[in-house]
């Protein structure tokens, strides 16, 4: 088997393709260093300047009141640029950087709306009259240009031979057939992995001796995740070009079966389920979702002054502890906050579950189930958004029950939280405050793709064993 | 003998699985996408109508003149299914005010697209034309001479007294024609859909600008059919042929249009630039602050209380809206009193007259920034998406989208007319307020006697360029397209009548 592989990478290793294969990937791999080490360093720089204004804005209001804290909340919560951006862009300009833990609705002379997560949109293009084109990361140089390449090697492995008549010489000999198509796979995988792994080096030589940017043990892990997943997709499109190479008699009829198919598969599959996926759901609308958040905010009001009412219109020895009012208040502020949180979170789950389906509709196409791969362990795109948004949320959390314990510490406060009456008035210590950490989680990333790695296995698996069932019948 | 010839190649053409392939693909894809893309459509339109029905309903609500709240929706553009351009991702809604000059970068964006969808690319028309019809006809072209030459036809037919040219010209109508049939065909399937949908309503001249659509599609089709007769003739051997036209294809459609842009970025350095020039705006508006000031201090109420110590149940704003890296800053004052008190009757002329003061000196100053603004805009934002745009064009497939943008009426221009035809709407807003003389009127500030009459506006409308206009915009795009055509032609006949059989 290593003989017959053995040929075939010195057939492929001497041909054009090899040739252009190699300059086209390199040429590829080394514009996306580039464009990544004049872009990255400014995506972090970014981040570092907006998490120091976080802490800032945090520190003064925290000096100042325990209420002003709770009320004004932790601010933006920034999710970390991944230093692995240039593997998967993965439509990050499309999703937003932050989430607002802070956005201040309403305020009167005695009473202010408490803090909310509100998760803004991004339009990023609403300026930008440059025309629009794919980036060009690892996403793309393996999902589009190695798989046409994995079907260019492959196209005429079987077909090609009969054509020449080599392949009844070849059988000729004691070899089994699975053994010659096994050893015809390999000797195309490692002709195609030589000029990708070549490219890879290179990129990764030169975005690794800049200063700029730094890679961690766990990035050189998440990267050679990734060499491997593009191995085996490789293998999938290799598997399908064996498999028609097998069925056809000539090969440039199982070429154009094959870039017809791959026409369909990369290029449109994806973006045209996706969008038909997409037309299923239809989320909350932005005015409708405005409307409701402004009838919430009506509705909340009118059964404050409601209840106001009541306590006035009551004779003022049954009005109960003189803290009523301030409970009054106080509920109406925790309610409020509560109903317009919840609408928000609405509004993005519905968002999420439209993005979801058709994500998970897009699978049929093996690029897509590569590129949320690539995505997941890059740590970019929208699992990772996901993952950002719940740390977010349990950081939320955290923070509320900082809060409602910091405020129960305190003697002096009536522990109504909402209004300044009632809770405490003394300057919290910033340093207690819990602090904010986006983390990326190697373990969780891999529970997140599992489904997709499963997925492109087998596929891998049933396109091999179809192209051995088609060549083990094929008459020579 | 060229018929003969020509009939020959059409026969062997059509009888092959590539053209059957070609013919299902291609059907498939575009009628497939179209249905997809006229759903879109008809979600774009109903938003756009949602908002001007909503915008009006706004400026109906506000009783003075000073409160406008005039916003103009661009509707989407129904030939954005052909080519999409820019059409959806720029802003499509702008307001009308008289304190400064709306661009298309003061645009926003209405509607009720979830923004989280644009993680997935969207197809048009020709995006699939760009991508199928090529590859198409790379397949078509690889063995036409290469194949022969291998077969040793090419030798018999030779024997003929057929001339070299004829043979290369019956290969090149055949194949063309034969492609022809996939584009035609699934085209005509795409605008059956389209009429068949209720919404979109397609003029003569909208079927005119598709005719050109189809033009700019054949001439991109035939270049790459060129390309591939190109390499055929170059090279002996099919496989060859077919490994090097397939290495272009990948080259050229898939590479060069997405590396170019990365490789070559637009320069960082005019920061600076707009820094002064933002600078040079923000002085015209302390200048105007300056003399606003003056006026206060030198009029009949002591003091610079712009309200005259009037006593009113009502709303008003003021704002000085800045933003840098749009270049806009404009002085915006807001009065909108429902219901005042007799007592503050008197006041009533001093402020009429401060406004009979202020107003042109805004609209005055707003045209002072126009002039700074404009030249500085095309600067930041127009020239280095124009230098783009040609390196695109170094690709037919760059030339190819140009030219079908300009047809459609997506492209730049097209969106930059809807701001010229906005920018001509509010001179005629700010002439009709100056007829009117509405600054001079109560109602500037007050609706207690009477709301400001929005209805006696001038009508906005806008109509995308005439189909004149739109091919003046592709032709020098199709031009191109059609030199490179004869180009690519003359270099295959001369190697074609020097090669050996």
């Amino acid at each position: 088997m290593w003989h017959i592989a053995r040929r075939e990478l010195y057939d492929n290793l001497h041909s054009l393709r090899f040739a252009l294969t190699t300059v086209l990937l390199l040429a590829l791999m080394l514009t996306n260093a580039v464009v990544h080490l004049r872009e990255h360093p400014e995506r972090v720089q970014n981040y570092r300047k907006a998490v120091a204004n976080f802490h800032n804005e945090l520190t003064a209001h925290a000096e100042d009141s325990l209420y002003r804290l709770a009320q004004k909340g932790p601010g933006r919560l920034w999710k970390k640029p991944s230093a692995l951006h240039f593997c998967a862009e993965g439509g990050d300009q499309f999703l937003s950087y932050h989430v607002w833990a802070g956005y201040n609705r309403w305020s009167t002379d005695t009473l202010a709306g408490f803090w909310i997560l509100s998760y803004p949109s991004v339009t990023p293009n609403l300026r930008n009259i440059n025309p629009t084109v794919t980036k060009v990361d690892w996403g793309f140089i393996i999902g589009y240009v190695l798989s046409l390449v994995a079907l260019l090697f492959s196209f005429d492995s079987v077909s090609g031979e009969r054509e020449r008549g080599t392949l009844r010489l070849a059988l000729s000999n004691s070899v089994p057939r699975h053994t010659l198509l096994f050893g015809k796979f390999l000797g195309a995988l490692i002709s195609i992995a030589i000029p990708f792994t070549f490219a890879v080096l290179m990129n990764l030589l030169v975005i690794s001796t800049s200063s700029d940017v730094h890679l961690g043990t766990d990035a050189w892990v998440r990267l050679g995740i990734i060499f491997c997943i593009a191995l085996l997709y490789t293998s999938l499109f290799l598997g399908l070009g064996l498999l028609v190479s097998s069925r056809v008699q000539r090969s440039a009829v199982s070429l154009i079966i094959l870039l017809l198919a791959w026409v369909l598969l990369v290029v449109f599959m994806p973006s045209t389920l996706a969008s038909i996926a997409g037309g299923f759901s239809q989320p909350m609308s932005s005015d409708e979702f405005h409307e409701r958040t402004n009838k919430l905010g009506d509705d909340a009001w009118d059964e404050y002054y409601d209840r106001l009412d009541e306590y006035y219109s009551r004779p003022e020895d049954t009005r109960g502890a003189p803290s009523k009012k301030i409970e009054i208040e106080g509920e109406f502020v925790m309610k409020d906050a509560e109903a317009q949180g919840r609408i928000h979170e609405e509004h993005l789950t519905q968002q999420i579950a439209q993005v979801k389906f058709a994500r998970t509709t897009t699978r049929i196409s093996p690029v897509a189930i590569v590129q949320h791969l690539l995505e997941v362990y890059a740590g970019t795109g929208f699992e990772r958004h996901l993952q950002f948004l719940e740390n977010v949320q349990s950081y939320a959390r955290q923070f509320r029950i900082f809060i409602a314990d910091t405020d129960s510490a305190d003697p002096d406060s009536l522990h109504i939280s909402g209004v300044p009456k009632g809770m405490s008035q003394k300057p919290v210590s910033p340093a207690a405050i819990p602090k904010f950490e986006d983390t990326l989680n190697l373990s969780r990333d891999f529970n997140a793709a599992v489904v997709d790695l499963l997925l492109l296995t087998l596929f891998v698996i049933v396109l091999l064993s179809g192209a051995y069932l088609a060549f083990v019948r094929v008459e020579v | 003998m060229l018929v003969t010839l020509i009939r020959r190649e059409l026969l062997d053409n059509l009888m092959t699985f590539r053209f059957a392939a070609a013919v299902f693909i291609t059907l498939l894809l575009v009628v497939a996408n179209t249905v997809v893309l006229i759903r879109d459509y008809e979600r774009r339109l109903a938003d756009y109508d949602t908002a001007v029905k909503t915008h009006q309903r706004q400026l109906q609500e506000r009783q003075t003149y000073s409160a406008i709240n005039l916003m103009l929706d661009r509707p989407p553009n129904p030939l954005s299914l052909f080519n999409v351009g820019l059409d959806k991702q720029l802003g499509n809604q702008v307001e009308i005010y008289h304190g400064f000059i709306p661009t298309l970068w003061d645009a926003v964006r209405h509607g009720s697209d979830s923004s989280m969808m644009a993680i997935f690319s969207s197809i048009d028309i020709v995006f699939i034309f760009q991508v199928v019809l090529s590859l198409l006809a790379l397949i078509f072209a690889h063995d036409a001479l290469a194949g022969e030459h291998e077969q040793g036809t090419l030798r018999l037919v030779l024997t003929h007294f057929v001339r070299r040219g004829h043979i290369l010209l019956a290969k090149y109508i055949s194949a063309m024609l034969c492609l022809l049939v996939p584009l035609i065909m699934s085209l005509l399937f795409g605008v059956i859909l389209l009429t068949t949908s209720t919404s979109i309503s397609l003029s003569a001249d909208d079927f005119l600008r598709i005719g050109g659509i189809v033009f700019a599609s054949v001439a991109y089709l035939s270049v790459f059919y060129l390309i591939g007769l190109l390499i055929s003739a170059m090279t002996r051997r099919t496989s060859t042929a077919l490994m090097l036209s397939m290495f272009m294809w990948g080259f050229l459609v898939l590479v060069y249009p997405n590396v170019i842009l990365a490789a070559f970025a637009p320069k960082a350095s005019s920061r600076v630039h707009t820094i002064s020039v933002f600078n040079r705006i923000e002085r015209l508006w302390d200048e105007f602050e300056r003399e606003r000031i003056q006026y206060l201090k030198n009029d009949a109420h002591p003091g610079e209380d712009s309200g005259y110590g009037m006593h009113w149940a009502g709303w008003s704003s003021r704002s000085l809206r800045e933003d840098s890296s749009g270049l806009l800053s404009y002085y915006r004052r807001v009065v909108h009193i429902e219901d005042l008190n007799e007592k503050s009757e008197p006041m009533v002329p001093l402020a009429q007259r401060y406004y009979q003061f202020l107003v042109p000196l805004t609209v005055d100053i707003a045209d002072q920034t126009w002039n700074i603004r404009q030249p500085a805009l095309e600067e930041l934002f127009v020239q280095p998406a124009t230098a783009n745009r040609v390196l695109l064009k170094l690709s037919p497939v760059g030339l190819y989208d140009a030219a079908t943008q300009a047809y459609a009426g997506t492209d730049l221009h097209g969106i930059r007319d809807f701001f010229a035809a906005a920018r001509r709407y509010r001179q005629q807003v700010v002439d009709h307020f100056y007829d009117k003389k509405v600054f001079e009127t109560r109602q500037w500030f007050a609706g207690d006697e009477g709301a400001a009459a929005w209805d006696s506006l001038p009508e906005f409308s806008f109509r995308r360029s005439d189909i004149g206009t739109n091919a003046k915009r592709a032709f020098l795009d199709i031009c191109l397209l059609l030199m490179i055509n004869v180009v690519l032609f003359i270099v295959i006949f001369l190697i074609f009548i020097k090669s050996e059989v």
